[in-house]
């Protein structure tokens, strides 16, 4: 009977060892990747939500303004309205050419 | 050799004994001999999980140069929470709480809440903001915990707060859109809140469509809409003097573009700011302008006139004869100054506002064709996008009797929506095209995808000839009558009516001394960028629309042509010297 035993270049143990050693470090790795996707996740959405934050604040800031201008008696403020208005036709873009 | 190998096992053995040792040792000294320290410490972190921030997206005013405001966002701060079991002492924690969080419960709450020893989690103050809050979380009291919070923030406060709507607690335990464009767009602006968090592996493995083409991002987005804040602003303004002026019971007003429907300005007084709603009272929360119904009184006369004018029956030289008052199945109808004017041509109905001219065109008309015309403009809501809009009250429509229909031709008998009422007078500044009123014209989808809303429903009820005769009466009326003449533009044309109706007194009549006033107008008239519908209810001490509403139009027309820049279209030579 012939001998069937498979004749490797290497130690089939030593293989082993190795896939589990790569196998391990590429779980832990993926670990880490997921681990550090989740928090830079978190964190730049947080970040994004308190710029937006802040900007609401800005935009309060200026719809206040605008609500305000538009109370504003300009007469009270020393302002008064224009004698008259002065309407000029628009040219036509061609014409200027 | 075996020895060798012996001794390098017995190494590696020794190692991973020691590398346990270690791990087993370091687990003790942090579970047990610190545990309680990193217990607090955990509490105390800022971010809390992300699955309980509340979040939502946005709505957008829009300026005229098309650039967007937020008008109902996020705001984020911190919220202050207690530990009853581990919270030493709460005199001491409620003082530097209340220090620092002027939202805080009230120092008896705060000491019964310390005092429920079987709970571990009780809030105590709410949107505390970022500096205040990080301030108390570097004090780390002892059983006070310092947490993110994210709540609807609204930058406007109480600009077209009835419009936007609100946010709250339904029947169920998650904010959600009640009133306003909150609630119509509730499906787009809720958030689910769980893509930040999903295991992205895991969804590899059980949801790679999910992970590759996110459903959720092809619905849930931003709203924008077409109001505009200036406007809105001024529109607003404009409605707070008017019944503060008059003491009036409440007042309102739309501008719209009456070309496209879309709204610009949507106001009613009084409102109520959307950041502070503790005590509001359910029917502020509501949109008036879209729930409530009235009989706007005369300026339902320009559209008696376009029915008469477009069904053949009537043409601008028709005259009729005008005794100041008729009896119709045994009715008395009469002018408002109960005055005589003879023989007279159509136009004078509109620019002196006869009633009895009216109902003479009602009664030309006919009742098969008046009911036609009105059934058309005011049969059918408008659909707009708010909730809870409210239906016409036609039932006048459905009868025989003459009478009805001569008190419907000059707005009283009939009533309707302030938003249907802008729709109906629309037709006359988009020659007889009714449009389809919105406040909403885009969604900016999650995914980047901007989607523009389908507003282009027309519905045509007259002709144009016929809208721009009446159109040519409204712009005398403003050129002659409004303000004694002095209201005229010379370089603008401006369409107008005023209306003034009679309150109905809740037993089948009418109250003499108390009324309606309402006032439409458009401008330029013969291609209207504008039309503006304003009324006030119950105004005191004052009678007639024009005296209350016809200094508040023009305000707006002149803020209009001044912001937009509105071209004149008359008043001076269009072609320039060669």
């Amino acid at each position: 009977m012939p001998n069937l035993r498979l004749a490797l270049p290497f130690s089939l143990t030593t293989f082993s060892v190795s896939l589990v050693a790569v196998l391990a470090v590429t779980y832990i790795g993926l670990i880490a990747v997921v681990m550090s996707y989740a928090a830079l996740t978190v964190e730049f959405s947080q970040s994004v939500k308190n710029d937006e934050a802040a900007v609401a604040v800005l935009e309060g800031k200026y719809l206040n303004g605008v609500a305000h201008l538009q109370a504003l008696d300009y007469r009270a403020a020393g302002y008064t309205a224009p004698l008259a208005k002065i309407f000029v036709p628009a040219t036509s873009m061609t014409a200027l050419r | 050799m075996r020895t060798q190998f012996r001794f390098r096992i017995r190494l590696v053995l020794a190692f991973v004994v020691f590398v346990a040792l270690v791990i087993f040792v370091r687990l003790y000294f942090v579970q047990v001999v610190h545990g309680d320290d990193y217990a607090q410490k955990a509490d105390r972190q800022f971010a809390s999980g992300g699955s309980g921030l509340f979040d939502r997206g946005a709505i957008y005013f829009t300026n005229k140069d098309g650039t967007l405001v937020s008008a109902a966002t996020l705001a984020t701060g911190f919220l202050v929470a207690i530990n009853p079991q581990t919270l030493a002492d709460p005199e001491t924690a409620y003082t530097l709480i209340a220090e620092i969080a002027s939202t805080t419960i009230s120092h008896e709450a705060f000491l019964a809440a310390a005092a429920k020893k079987n709970l571990v989690y009780v809030e105590v103050a709410h949107r505390v903001s970022d500096a205040k809050g990080q301030e108390l979380a570097a004090r780390a009291i002892p059983g006070v915990q310092v947490l993110r919070e994210r709540w609807r923030y609204y930058p406007g406060a109480s600009l077209a707060s009835q419009a936007i709507g609100i946010v709250s607690y339904g029947s169920g335990d998650a904010l959600i859109g009640q009133t306003g464009l909150e609630a119509v767009y509730d499906g787009t602006l809720a958030r689910s809140g769980d893509s930040l968090y999903k295991n992205f592996f895991a969804e590899l493995f059980s949801n790679v469509g999910n992970l590759l083409v996110n459903a959720k991002d092809a619905c849930e987005g931003d709203i924008v809409t077409t109001i505009e804040p200036q406007v809105q602003a001024r529109l607003e303004h404009d409605l707070a003097k008017l019944s503060e002026q008059y003491s009036s019971k409440e007042s309102g007003g739309i501008i719209m573009d009456p070309a496209t429907g879309a709204i610009l300005a949507f106001a009613s007084y009084p409102s109520y700011d959307g950041n502070n709603r503790q005590n509001v009272g359910p029917a502020l929360l509501g949109s008036p302008l879209v729930e409530d119904v009235h009989e706007f009184g005369s300026i339902m006369k320009p559209m008696t006139m376009t029915s008469g004018l477009d069904a053949g029956v009537i043409t601008p030289d028709t005259t009729y004869n005008d005794t100041g008052c008729i009896t119709v199945s045994t009715r008395k109808i009469c002018n408002w100054d109960r005055k005589a004017r003879g023989v007279i041509p159509m136009k004078e109905v509109i620019l002196q506002s006869l009633n009895v001219g009216a109902s003479w065109v009602a009664t030309e008309l006919g009742q098969d064709k008046f009911r036609s015309y009105f059934t058309t403009l005011f049969g059918t809501k408008t659909d707009i996008d708010l909730p809870s809009e409210g239906r016409a009250l036609l039932g006048n429509l459905s009868t025989t009797q003459q009478v009805n229909f001569d008190n419907m031709s000059f707005g009283q008998g009939i009533a309707v929506t302030p938003v249907q009422m802008v729709r109906a007078l629309g037709t006359l500044a988009n020659g007889g095209v009714m449009v389809q009123p919105h406040l909403v014209s885009a969604i900016r989808l999650d995914s980047g995808i901007v989607r523009e809303l389908d507003w282009s429903k027309t519905v045509p009820v007259f002709g144009a000839t016929a809208a721009h005769e009446t159109t040519q009466m409204m712009t005398e009326m403003v050129d002659e009558k409004l303000a004694g003449g002095k209201a005229k533009i010379p370089s603008m044309s401006v369409a107008a009516k005023t209306g003034t109706a009679q309150l109905t007194d809740g037993h089948g009549g009418y109250y003499q001394d108390r009324f309606f006033h309402s006032f439409v107008g458009f401008f330029p008239s013969y291609n209207p960028r504008f039309i503006i519908l304003l009324y006030t209810n119950d105004p005191q001490h004052v009678t007639y629309a024009s005296d209350t509403l016809g200094a508040t139009f023009l305000d707006l027309v002149h803020f209009l042509i001044d912001y937009y820049q509105v071209p004149p279209d008359r008043g001076f030579a269009t072609t320039t010297p060669a």
